[in-house]
This record gives structure tokens, C-alpha cells and sequence, in this order.
């Protein structure tokens, strides 16, 4: 079976290769047979990969500690859970991992487009396919999965004890699928360049696939979060790790190419900026993988040191990168903005300013990661930036965009008229405002903190004040009932209040960013009996008694967990444990956070260390250990904004008429005598037969509360309503 | 030996299945869509989508009134231009396509020929994009109130 598997892996390659020449061949020479050979590749390496992935599972599940990868990466105690995510665990596997989910997409693509834009279709597969081989090639020439030791070991390394925590097992999957469906909108944009057919079309076509891959990204990046903050027992959640900033990267420059197609598709404009954008997109995707495997820099992920994947990664990113740029220049003519920007006040430089902030984040991100790199190319000694560097220069960036989320969706296209801006922008000013002076009142003087509350209080205003205004308007309009209402008005525009419901999550998240700025610690060595207190920024004081250390066996580990009463202003609030764990494959010790939430701050508690020899007799004088004690307020709000931000991607994402245009316009519109009242059923905007849906209210009443007009199919003026 | 014959027979089978097509002569659509009635539909929804955006963003005050009659003005042109084209396109199918279309391509055509002389004539309603016919006060389809007396009659496509 796990032979079968490598053998898979093995044909997948030439089966990849082969396709991408059919591919390119039957574009270039419009030979449909080639094509269909092509597109055949696609199903059987994403057979392959499958086999090959089952079989590497199949290994780990079965303690196969022959291969290499198995015994280093699991134990025969490691929990049947852990070692299903052995496939991902590790650097080797994680790259056929890689591939299995870019096959998995491909082979969506290329059967969801199987009768419709064809002309993109030979291009598409080529190019899917090329990338597919570049990860079968790396994944079989330089970091084997199935590489066999010459005995078989009795029993296995074990997995790294930090990874042993559930969302590490579905933290990486995520992010990867937010990596690997960016390949289909960058094949469908290359597709277009290769074809020539450059007008919206390839946006219109893969918009759905940047908010599938963008959603993950997100999603993704908000797991590693928890898991940090969760896991590795620092107190926070974001250190500016190069892994977390590798993942970062593509979420930055993904997110401003969501936000400049719209000016491409509205306004025709930024037509090579967004197609660099795509490319640098794709790039940053099949960087960050590279940085999180190769281990080129020292991280709290990275376990590998060999310089040739490096070189390989590198290699394939120069040639993808000068494929893109001699195809965009070739392009250039064709390329030209058809119009031209009329006033820095407007919708277009808001979404404008909105790319450059982003793309000012990820260069100051990108080179604050490869700092050390290039220090210790040009100095020899590693110089790394810590946080300190990241915070100061993305803080600022971040206030900017926080603020323009709030700016863009009311300032007018074109030329925003000073009516408008005074119309649109008083009133959320004098909140914002407001809110600052407020919290000055209230003694807060952490300049970036206030900055970052009076902002946000700034931007939830228009938002929500944008669904109020549209609600309402619904609510007279048909006579719904506001909730109906209000639930109407998402659906039949899904992509714009999808957006802002994204947007109300961000704003969430950086009021939980911005509590960072009021995190208290406590750091003492305790025995049974101590007490110690921590003053929460919101004005209680919480009081923890130490009662003492339980120490316990697990599985594939011994636990001493610490037990406190705590005590919120004098009033007994309940217990919290804390742990340390010790794994015994490999041996390697590991804290657990003891972290009670509430809706507006965390109690999180870490064992930092144990002051004496504990035994395993539970004795109370040998207890004394170091505890950490933090509060971190407003951190839960980081994870219902994410929530909301995930909830947003999803309305805008759900297939259907909401975000496409109508039907009815084209063919029923006039007659509306084949009028459908469903909503389209197979969706998506990527057809202009998109449902008509979209023009259906729920509701049939008339515009007075009375019953609508009955017959619809050839009078347009409403009964009653006088000519 | 029983890995070895899986071993071949997956190998086999994936060889088959990637050459068959070139053995047998099968081919993929090239074209499956009709790509110009696509491109013309698609830029008239997105003209229409652009009409609808604009009629918001004026009724919430985010559109001056001088800004939202040029824009709607032009979007309807475009609109107009599109439907034109497909009418054009449509009819000129209609009379080399096989025999038994050419009544549904007349009143396909006589339809879009409606709804283009409702376009010149009539509003377009914010809400929904259907037209209305020149002094409808509320959209017949969703019953949007059209505003009195202000045909929105948008700048003609022929200039």
C-alpha cells in the first residue's frame, strides 16, 4: 500500500510535466485533443497526489517507523489524531501536502470550467500543471517523504510537543489552502496574458477563487494566532515571527488586490497594477511556503537547514517572476487604464491609498524578515529586528487603513464634492472625536491605544450607520418589517455588505490589537499558600492564591498542573489551572496557559518554571515554582472579529445571485414573462447567465403596503400608480 | 509481485487515460461558450451593475447629482451599446442559424428591442435595473418608487 503511494508520487510527476506541454501546445495551436489530454493530467496527478498523500497517512496511522519522515515525526503513543496530521507535521510531508490541495483545486477548476470559457481552459491547465510539477519535483528529489531508513526502528522520535495542540493541527492545513487556490486566479491572469484576452473577464471569473483563498488566509492566520497565544505560553499572539510574517505577506498584497479590481471592473483602470499585484500575490504564496520549509531563518516553526531547497525555491520564483514581468510588458500596450484618476478626493485614490498603505506594509514586513539574512550576508553575524521594529512601523500603517475602511465605502467615485464630504464624514468625525476626548477623560494616555479607539469608533460608525440607512430605506420601500428588511438588503448585494460585514470584523480585531497596550504582568515565585494580586485596566483587582502542584500521567506525558483560587475585588470568581507538561517522546518540556476569558479581558496564567525537584508524590513542600500572571485585556475580541471577518467572507462568497447582476435585465427584464424566481442555484458571478434572483424581492407587496401588481408580464407601470 | 502488477496496472491505466484522447482523436471544446454574446452580456451587466452602485450611492448622498447623471448617463450609454451589439449579433445569427430558431430569435430580438426603446424612453429602476416606462412613478417589478418627473433619459448611444 505505502509503496503503491511512492510509486504514485513518481508517475504523478511525468503525468504533470506532460500535461503542462499539452496544455501549452493545444493553446498555442488550438488542438482540442491535445487540450483534453491536458485537462486529463489534471485528474490523474490530483489521483496520484491522493494515493500518494493516503499512502504517507496510511504509514504514520500504521507506526511504519522504516521511513524516515514517519520515525521523526511520530511515536508509537502519539495520538491517533496527531498522527493523522503527521502528513502536514514536517517539511517533507507538508510539500506533498502542498501539492495534494494544489491538485485538489486544479482539478475543480478545470472541471467547473469544463464547458464554459474555454478559451482560458488550455492555458489554465498548462499552468496549474507547471506549478504542480515544480512541488512534485522538490517533493521527490530533495525532501522524499517516503525515504526508507536501513532498519526499522522500534519506535519513532515523536512529533514536536508544541505542534501536539489542535489548532496546529488545522492551522497549517488552512493556511495552505489560502496558498495553494491562489494559483487559479494567478493561472486564470497569466491565462489572459498568454490568450490575449485582457478586459475584466479573468477578474469576473476568479473573483470567487481570491475570496475562497483570501478567507482561508484569514482564516488561517487567525489560528496561528490562537495557537500562539495558546500554545507557546509568551502571553500574546503575534511576534513578528518570519512564519507568521511569511503568511502575512500574501494576506497584505492579497487584500489590496481585492480592493483595486474593483476600481478595474468599475473604472477600467489599474489594469498592469493588478495584474502585478496577482503575480506578486502568487509569488508571496510560494515564498512563504519556502519560509516556513526551508528554515532559511531562524523561527519557532522551521526544523530544516538545507540550502537546497532554498536555492530551488528561489530559482522557481525568479523564473515565474521574470515569466510574468516579459508577459505583462508585452501586454502593456493592451493594458492601458481607460480612464484617468479626477481628484484625490474620491473612491478611486481611497482604494489607491488603501494598495500602497498594504503594499508599504509587506515591504516593511518582507524586509524586516530578511534582515538577518542580509546582515549575515554582508556582516556575517545575524542582526535580527524584533517586534519593536514591526510595531513601529505597522502601527501607523495599520491606523491608516483602519481609517480609510471607513473612508472608502461613502466617499463618492470620481470626485467626492465638499457636500459630500461634509454630508458623509461630520458626523462620524465628531463620534470618533468624541470617543477620544472620552477616553482622554478617563485618564487613558496611550497615544497609539486612543488613536486606535476613536478610529474605530469612527469607522463602525459609518458602517453600521450605511446598514441603517439602507434598511430603512428597504424597510419604506416594501414594507417590510426592519429585520426582513435588513436581511433582503444583504442578500440582493452580498458582495457589498459581505465587504462591510469583513470590515465591521477588522475593526473588532484592532480594538482587541489596541488593547495590547494595556496588558498587565505579574511575575513571582510562589509556594502553596501564596497570594498574589494584578490590577486589570479596567479598574478590578484580581487576587490568585496558589494552592498548590498535582503531578499526573498522560499520554506520552507527565503533567504538573497548577491549581489557583481566584479572587475578582474580594469576591471568590472560581478556579484556573496552569500546566507544564513533560513529553516523554521526544523529551521536551512544554507549558500549557491557564487563560480564563470574559468579554473583555483574559486572566492567563503560565507556569514559567519549576523552583525545585518535583516528585511524583504530589509533596506540598517541594512546590515552589515561578508563575507569569497577565492580564490581557480585550484579547477576545481579536477572535469574535475574526468570527464576523469570517462570517463577512462567507456572505460574500455564497454562491448565488446576490453578488451577480440580473437575468432578468437581459432576457425577462422587459417581459419578465420567463422570469425565475429562484435564485440562481448554481451561482457564482462568473457567468453573465448568473440567476435573476437578484431582482426578486421576498416580498410582493406594492410600493403603498398594498398587494403588487398581478400581472407582471407586459405592463411595467404599477396598478394605481398614475401615468 | 502483487505490488508490482498494481504498480504496472496504475501506471497503465494513467497512460491510457492521458493518451486516449490523441489515440482516439477526442477533443475538448475549444470555444464551449459563446464567447461574443458572453462579452457582450457581461459588459452590459456590468453596466447595469454600475447603474444600480450609482443609484445608491446618489440616494445616500455619496454621489453629487451633477456626477450621478454623467455617470449614469454614460453607463446607460454603455448599456445601450451592449444591447445593441447583442440585438445585432442575436438577429445576424437568426438569419444564417438553422430554421427552426428564427421565430425564437425574432422574439428574442423583438423583446430586446422593447426594452432598448424602454432604456431610451423610460427609468431604469434603482433597485432591480428593470426599465420602467417613461412616466412610471414605482418599478413594476419591485415596486421602487421612481421619483416624479425626472425621466432619467440617459444620453442616446448614438451621441
Amino acid at each position: 500500500m505505502i509503496a503503491l503511494g511512492e510509486f504514485a508520487a513518481w508517475i504523478a510527476l511525468p503525468v504533470a510535466i506532460w500535461g503542462a506541454v499539452m496544455g501549452f501546445a493545444g493553446g498555442k495551436q488550438g488542438r482540442g485533443d491535445l487540450v483534453l489530454s491536458a485537462e486529463r493530467s489534471v485528474y490523474a496527478v490530483f489521483a496520484l497526489v491522493t494515493l500518494a498523500s493516503a499512502a504517507l497517512i496510511y504509514a504514520f496511522m500504521t507506526d511504519a517507523f522504516q521511513y524516515w519522515y514517519v520515525y521523526n515525526y511520530s511515536s508509537r503513543e502519539l495520538d491517533p489524531f496527531f498522527k493523522f496530521s503527521g502528513l502536514w507535521a514536517g517539511q517533507r510531508g507538508s510539500l506533498l501536502f502542498w501539492a495534494l490541495n494544489l491538485a485538489f483545486f486544479s482539478a475543480i477548476t478545470v472541471w467547473m470550467n469544463r464547458a464554459k470559457n474555454r478559451e482560458f481552459m488550455p492555458w489554465v491547465s498548462g499552468i496549474l500543471l507547471s506549478v504542480l510539477a515544480f512541488f512534485l519535483t522538490i517533493t521527490l528529489f530533495i525532501t522524499p517523504p517516503f525515504e526508507q531508513l536501513a532498519f526499522t526502528p522500534t519506535d519513532g522520535r515523536g512529533l514536536n510537543p508544541q505542534l501536539q495542540n489542535y489548532w496546529m493541527t488545522i492551522h497549517p492545513p488552512t493556511l495552505y489552502l489560502g496558498f495553494t487556490a491562489f494559483t487559479v486566479p494567478f493561472a486564470f491572469g497569466l491565462a489572459s496574458l498568454l490568450s490575449g484576452r485582457l478586459d475584466a473577464r479573468w477578474i469576473q471569473l476568479t473573483r470567487k477563487w481570491i475570496l475562497t483563498s483570501w478567507f482561508f488566509l484569514s482564516v488561517g492566520i487567525i489560528f496561528g494566532m490562537r495557537w500562539a497565544y495558546e500554545e507557546l505560553g509568551w502571553g500574546g499572539y503575534w511576534f513578528w515571527d518570519p512564519v507568521e510574517n511569511a503568511s502575512l505577506l500574501p494576506w497584505l498584497t492579497a487584500t489590496a488586490f481585492l480592493h483595486s479590481i474593483m476600481i478595474q471592473e468599475n473604472r477600467g483602470m489599474l489594469k498592469v497594477w493588478n495584474m502585478s499585484l496577482l503575480c506578486l500575490t502568487f509569488l508571496l504564496t510560494i515564498f512563504a511556503t519556502f519560509l516556513t520549509r526551508s528554515g532559511l531563518i531562524e523561527s519557532v516553526h522551521s526544523f530544516a537547514q538545507d540550502l537546497t531547497i532554498a536555492f530551488t525555491f528561489l530559482g522557481f520564483m525568479a523564473v515565474v517572476g521574470a515569466i510574468c514581468a516579459a508577459l505583462i510588458w508585452s501586454r502593456r500596450k493592451e493594458m492601458v487604464s481607460e480612464r484617468q484618476f479626477e481628484s484625490f478626493f474620491s473612491r478611486e485614490s481611497a482604494f489607491l491609498l488603501n494598495n500602497l498603505v498594504l503594499l508599504g506594509a509587506a515591504f516593511a514586513v518582507t524586509w524586516g524578515t530578511l534582515f538577518p539574512l542580509l546582515t549575515e550576508g554582508l556582516t556575517g553575524s545575524k542582526v535580527a529586528v524584533g517586534p519593536p521594529f514591526f510595531n513601529q512601523v505597522n502601527i501607523p500603517i495599520g491606523l491608516v487603513l483602519l481609517a480609510l475602511m471607513g473612508i472608502g465605502p461613502v466617499i463618492a467615485w470620481r470626485r467626492a464634492s465638499r457636500r459630500n464630504l461634509r454630508k458623509n464624514f461630520i458626523w462620524p468625525t465628531v463620534i470618533g472625536l468624541g470617543v477620544f476626548l472620552a477616553l482622554l477623560a478617563s485618564g487613558m494616555r496611550h497615544m497609539y491605544a486612543l488613536l486606535t479607539f476613536s478610529i474605530a469608533a469612527f469607522v463602525l460608525f459609518i458602517i453600521v450607520n450605511e446598514f441603517v440607512k439602507g434598511t430603512r430605506a428597504r424597510a419604506r420601500i416594501e414594507g417590510e418589517n426592519p429585520f426582513t428588511a435588513f436581511i433582503h438588503l444583504v442578500r440582493r448585494n452580498r458582495r457589498r455588505w459581505g465587504g462591510y460585514i469583513v470590515h465591521i470584523g477588522v475593526v473588532i480585531m484592532f480594538v482587541g490589537f489596541g488593547g495590547a497596550a494595556f496588558d498587565q504582568e505579574v511575575r513571582q515565585s510562589m509556594e502553596p499558600g501564596d497570594t498574589v494580586e494584578i490590577q486589570s485596566p479596567f479598574g478590578h483587582t484580581y487576587s490568585l492564591r496558589y494552592d498548590g502542584l498535582s503531578t499526573q500521567q498522560g499520554q506520552n506525558m507527565w503533567q504538573m498542573i497548577a491549581l489557583f483560587s481566584v479572587e475578582k475585588d474580594g469576591v471568590p470568581d472560581g478556579t484556573i489551572t496552569t500546566e507544564r507538561r513533560l513529553y516523554t517522546a521526544p523529551p521536551q518540556p512544554v507549558t500549557q496557559v491557564g487563560i480564563r476569558s470574559t468579554l473583555g479581558e483574559d486572566l492567563y496564567v503560565i507556569l514559567s518554571n519549576l523552583d525545585e525537584q518535583v516528585g511524583i508524590g504530589n509533596n506540598p513542600d517541594h512546590q515552589r515554582a515561578t508563575f507569569q500572571i497577565l492580564v490581557n485585556p480585550l484579547v477576545p475580541w481579536i477572535w469574535y472579529g475574526g468570527l464576523v471577518l469570517a462570517l463577512g467572507t462567507l456572505i460574500a462568497l455564497w454562491p448565488g445571485a446576490g453578488s451577480a447582476p440580473s437575468r432578468a435585465v437581459a432576457a425577462g427584464g422587459a417581459g419578465g414573462s420567463r422570469r425565475d424566481p429562484d435564485p440562481d442555484p448554481d451561482g457564482g458571478p462568473d457567468g453573465p447567465s448568473s440567476g435573476p434572483g437578484e431582482t426578486g424581492p421576498g416580498t410582493q407587496e406594492g410600493p403603498d403596503g398594498g398587494p403588487a401588481p398581478t400581472d407582471r408580464e407586459r405592463e411595467p407601470v404599477p396598478a394605481g400608480a398614475p401615468s | 509481485m502483487t505490488a508490482l502488477i498494481a504498480a504496472i496496472s496504475l501506471a497503465g491505466l494513467v497512460v491510457l487515460w492521458i493518451l486516449f484522447p490523441l489515440l482516439k482523436g477526442l477533443e475538448a471544446p475549444m470555444s464551449g461558450d459563446d464567447v461574443e454574446l458572453n462579452e457582450l452580456l457581461h459588459r452590459k451587466k456590468v453596466a447595469l451593475l454600475g447603474l444600480r452602485d450609482a443609484e445608491y450611492d446618489f440616494q445616500s448622498g455619496k454621489l453629487e447629482e451633477e456626477d450621478y447623471r454623467a455617470l449614469k448617463g454614460s453607463l446607460a450609454t454603455e448599456a445601450l451599446a451592449a444591447m445593441d451589439e447583442e440585438a445585432r449579433l442575436l438577429a445576424q445569427r437568426a438569419s444564417t442559424g438553422p430554421e427552426g430558431r428564427a421565430g425564437r430569435r425574432a422574439e428574442i430580438e423583438a423583446e430586446i428591442a422593447e426594452l432598448r426603446a424602454e432604456l431610451r424612453e423610460g427609468k431604469i429602476c434603482p433597485s432591480c435595473g428593470l426599465p420602467n416606462a417613461r412616466n412610471a412613478r414605482y418599478c413594476s417589478d419591485c415596486g421602487t418608487e421612481l421619483g416624479r418627473g425626472t425621466p432619467a433619459s440617459p444620453t442616446p448611444a448614438t451621441g
